[in-house]
């Protein structure tokens, strides 16, 4: 079968039920954030392990902290990784799903060694006392390495897909079929390292977060989190700067066709990834004024990097004739409705939890919360219950009608 | 169609059961220990009682870990599971349900957030605020259940959506309130049974006998009424699929259910009465006959949607059944019994796409994987094993076995046979091949 019709012959007969270019922003903007908590989420973990090892005060104490970092981080990696999961699967389904089923068993693998990694990752972090040695590291190395290994699986999935012209010969030997689903089958080194490098420059980034939070809490000591500050700023660089290097080492890997270097996506992202790096150069001096805009910067460039690699998928399956552009619609106005919607009440809500969860680490004691944030509390409580009530009335009405 | 996954003597689909039921523990403790939780902590508030909150802080704290790491992730397990099981159902509801997935994904931020900042603010904020939070959390968390109910029921019964191809009312069909309110106070139950596993870990005894004996009522009120909106829910199933837990469902599963309400109900009862009596170990055993029984409902659940994968409209196999005008999708028994199979498939062997003589058995083989296998091993033994099956209708000759395919769709819970006379021939010969 021809590859372009097969790829047509595979999406989905139902179409999608709004504008693929909205699909598509929310996949970018959503892996982007997947994407930096992933960051996160490996440079915390490793940097724990490394301070433990390390040991002496300092490094003891951020060990610690970085460690429940990454409970927490690994968990929002993952709340932010099913949104571009669902996202993807709608614009791109023939190829994430041709590319899942020839690694299946991979693909449920994945589930257990996340499973696996969270929960030695609680160990390393809850089960630490001063009586544990250096032996005990080795629950937060194993939770490292089982993490880099889910980036590798996440990496070959999304590398196997861009190459409809060798799955026929992936899963087919001659006459026979392989169904097992036991082999990864593609990978690059440069575009997977292009992934992993800046966990070490986010968690530099990280890092002077840190400092600048806790800078007013008594408790915490002036001279250990001027060291913290200090240590980010020259990781996020030197990482940075390394990050720059790989990039180009993945663009001159790319097929020559697709002359990406001239690609407007690929040309934003490249300058904002320079800006950054002229950026976290000038924060060397004073990390913890830096650190704010460095994160929002470090995002930016993110989520510029994330539009450059959906462009260059789109170089990809280009080549045979594939576009999201060209989905069948089957417009949907309520589902669509329903979901902007709630996206918009959640962000009032969620923004009301992180402010809680921010203004109360900001002091050392208990934290009241002042007349303005109590009612932004029950604002909140009374979007969810509206909404209940107006869904819930929407479904009586439906089933009224077609029911009674 | 996409290339197949086969997982020796158990099937993909088995994957996807053992996934949805190991997920079925964490995932209804989350969204009911939360409400167990706020009630009490009003309490500790209101009448001053501060040891209550040692409870809270354990209580949360297996929330968190359990529910939240083992919890999130089976979810997203169920999700893969499903995916590696049966790409083009997944695809289809996807395509269908996409927004309501991803209103789901907005209640289960709020969720997660809440969970981690409840757990480590308890005694770092004002009461007034920690308690907002948990409501927060409480009413986010039971909204996943009002949407992910929909989705579930769609599946099995999809209402007017054959005819409308409108997201609400396949969303809002005719087993939705029945099946929500059943969890609804179902999950009731279930966090009675693990706040009582969690109160035997209390020092203090008059927390340790109040939270018992709070929890076994809202677990006795829980299963008396879910077990009688149970029966409603039974009542709103769809002839067809209502029929089938009589042909299909084992005895084991529907004795399963019965006793495993019955035990728990006296297990409440025996805990109103001696609070104190009720040390770890039973309390877990008490958690793992619960677990029987919504094990045993859901597997009746999957079973009874036979043959569809999504009611009305694709079969198990990822064949497209019944044409959805409204959207513009036509079944694929037609073009497929003129094209055949083995054309109409993307990922077939160039050398398979033909047949002759000398590839018979091969070809056979191929079609039974993409036609048979997502309800059918092909080793010897395991999941509804076609050697077995093979044998116990005593299939000898190719030509009789070509019939019985003819009449596949006449059981009510399998799908037709697809493809053209020389496929069905291919089909048949393997078939007898099984049988030596
Ligand atoms: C939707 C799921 C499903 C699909 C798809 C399916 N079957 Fe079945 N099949 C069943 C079930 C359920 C049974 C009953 C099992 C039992 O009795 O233990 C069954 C039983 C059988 C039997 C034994 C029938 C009897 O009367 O005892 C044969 C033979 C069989 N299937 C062949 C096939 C073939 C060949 C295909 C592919 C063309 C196929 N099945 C596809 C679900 C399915
Ligand atoms: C620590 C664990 C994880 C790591 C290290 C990781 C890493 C990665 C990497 C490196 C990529 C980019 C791959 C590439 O394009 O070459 C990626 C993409 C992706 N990840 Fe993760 N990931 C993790 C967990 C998760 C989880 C739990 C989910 C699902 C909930 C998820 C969903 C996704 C999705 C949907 C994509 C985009 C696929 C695409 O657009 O092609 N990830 N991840």
């Amino acid at each position: 079968m021809e590859i372009g019709t097969m790829l047509k012959a595979l999406q989905d007969p139902m179409g999608i039920p709004f504008y693929p270019v909205v699909f598509q922003a929310l996949m970018v903007l959503t892996f982007a954030l997947h994407i930096m908590f992933v960051n996160f989420t490996l440079g915390t973990s490793f940097l724990s392990v490394y301070g433990y090892l390390k040991g002496g005060e300092n490094w003891t104490r951020l060990s610690r902290s970085l460690a429940r970092a990454t409970t927490v981080n690994i968990s929002v990696a993952m709340l932010l990784g099913v949104a571009p999961l669902l996202f993807v699967q709608v614009v791109y389904d023939p190829f994430w799903y041709a590319s899942n089923m020839l690694s299946a068993a991979w693909v449920i693998g994945f589930i257990f060694i996340m499973m696996l990694a969270y929960s030695l990752t609680y160990v390393f972090y809850l089960k630490r006392d001063h009586k544990t040695g250096g032996g005990f590291a080795i629950f937060g190395i194993i939770a490292f390495a089982l993490f880099l290994l889910s980036g590798i699986i996440m990496h070959a999935l999304g590398y196997q897909l861009l190459q409809p012209e060798k799955w026929l010969n992936w899963y087919t030997k001659g006459n026979f079929i392989d169904t097992s689903g036991t082999s990864l089958h593609a990978f690059q080194l440069p575009r997977f390292l292009h992934f992993i490098i800046p966990s070490f420059a986010m968690t530099g980034i990280f890092l002077m977060l840190y400092a600048w939070y806790f800078k007013n809490r008594a408790d915490f000591d002036k001279g250990y989190l001027e060291w913290v500050g200090k240590t980010g700023a020259k990781m996020a660089f030197i990482f940075t700067a390394i990050q720059a290097v790989v990039g180009f080492w993945w663009l001159f890997s790319l097929p020559a066709g697709f002359s990406f270097f001239t690609n407007p996506f690929f040309l934003i992202g490249a300058a904002l990834g320079i800006a950054l790096l002229v950026f976290l150069y000038n924060a060397q001096k004073d990390p913890v004024k830096y650190a704010v805009p460095g994160v929002l910067g470090a995002f930016l460039t993110i989520f510029g990097m994330s539009y450059a690699r959906e462009a260059l998928r789109m170089k990809y399956l280009g080549r045979f004739d594939y576009s999201i552009f060209n989905y069948k619609l089957n417009i949907d106005w309520g589902s669509t409705a329903l979901f902007l919607a709630t996206f918009v009440m959640g962000l009032a809500i969620i923004g009301y939890l992180l402010s809680v969860a921010y203004k109360s680490g900001r002091v050392a004691g208990e934290y009241v919360s002042t007349p303005s944030m109590n009612k932004w509390g029950k604002i909140s409580i009374a979007l969810l219950l509206i909404w209940i009530v107006v869904v819930a009335g929407l479904g009586i009405v439906i089933s009224v009608r077609n029911y009674l | 169609m996409y290339p197949i996954w086969e997982v020796p003597n158990l099937s993909a689909g088995i994957v996807l059961a053992l996934m949805a039921t190991f997920h079925i523990l964490p995932s209804h403790l989350s969204v009911s220990a939360i409400w167990f939780n706020v009630y009490v902590e009003t309490k500790a508030y209101r009448e001053n009682r501060p040891e209550l909150l040692e409870f809270i802080k354990k209580y949360s704290l297996l929330l968190l870990v359990f529910s939240y790491v083992l919890g999130s992730l089976s979810g997203i397990g169920i999700w893969y599971s499903a995916t590696v099981a049966n790409p083009r159902g997944i695809s289809g509801l996807i395509h269908n349900y996409v927004w309501g997935w991803a209103t789901e994904w907005v209640f289960f931020i709020i969720e997660v957030i809440g969970i981690f900042i409840y757990y480590y603010t308890l005694g770092k904020v004002d009461k007034k605020t920690h308690l907002k939070i948990g409501w927060i959390f409480a009413i986010g968390s039971w909204t996943t259940m009002v949407i992910i109910v929909g989705i579930l029921a769609f599946m099995l019964s999809s209402g007017k959506w054959p005819e409308t191809g409108n997201f609400f009312d396949g969303f809002f069909n005719q087993t939705y309130w029945s099946q929500l309110l059943m969890r609804t106070t179902l999950m009731f139950g279930i966090a009675a049974a693990y706040a009582i596993a969690v109160a035997t870990r209390i020092k203090n005894a008059d927390v340790r006998a109040f939270i018992t004996k709070t929890a076994s009522r809202w677990g006795i009120a829980g299963l008396i009424l879910g077990s009688i909106l149970f029966l409603w829910y039974l009542k709103t199933l769809p002839d067809a699929n209502r029929m089938l837990i009589t042909v299909l469902a084992p005895q084991g599963l529907k004795t399963g259910i019965i006793v495993s309400s019955g035990v728990l109900v006296l297990y409440f009862i025996y805990a109103n009465v001696k609070p104190l009596g009720i040390r770890l170990v039973p309390a877990i055993l008490a958690i793992a006959v619960l677990f029987g029984g919504i094990w045993s409902t859901e597997r009746i659940r999957e079973m009874i949607r036979k043959p569809y994968i999504i009611s009305q409209y694709m079969y198990s196999n990822q064949i497209i059944g019944k044409d959805v005008i409204a959207k513009g999708v036509s079944a694929e028994a037609k073009i497929i019994n003129e094209k055949g199979i083995l054309k109409f498939a993307p990922f077939v062997p160039d050398g398979l796409r033909e047949i002759n003589e000398g590839n018979q058995v091969q070809v056979g083989k191929m079609i039974a994987l993409i036609e048979c296998s997502s309800c059918h091993v092909f080793d010897e033994k395991g999941l509804r094993a076609m050697p077995q099956m093979v044998k116990r209708l005593g299939f000898k000759e190719a030509e009789a076995v070509e019939g019985f395919l003819d009449g596949l769709g006449g059981y009510p819970y399998m799908p037709p046979f697809v493809g053209t006379a020389a496929e069905r021939k291919a089909l048949a010969t393997y078939l007898v091949s099984l049988n030596k």
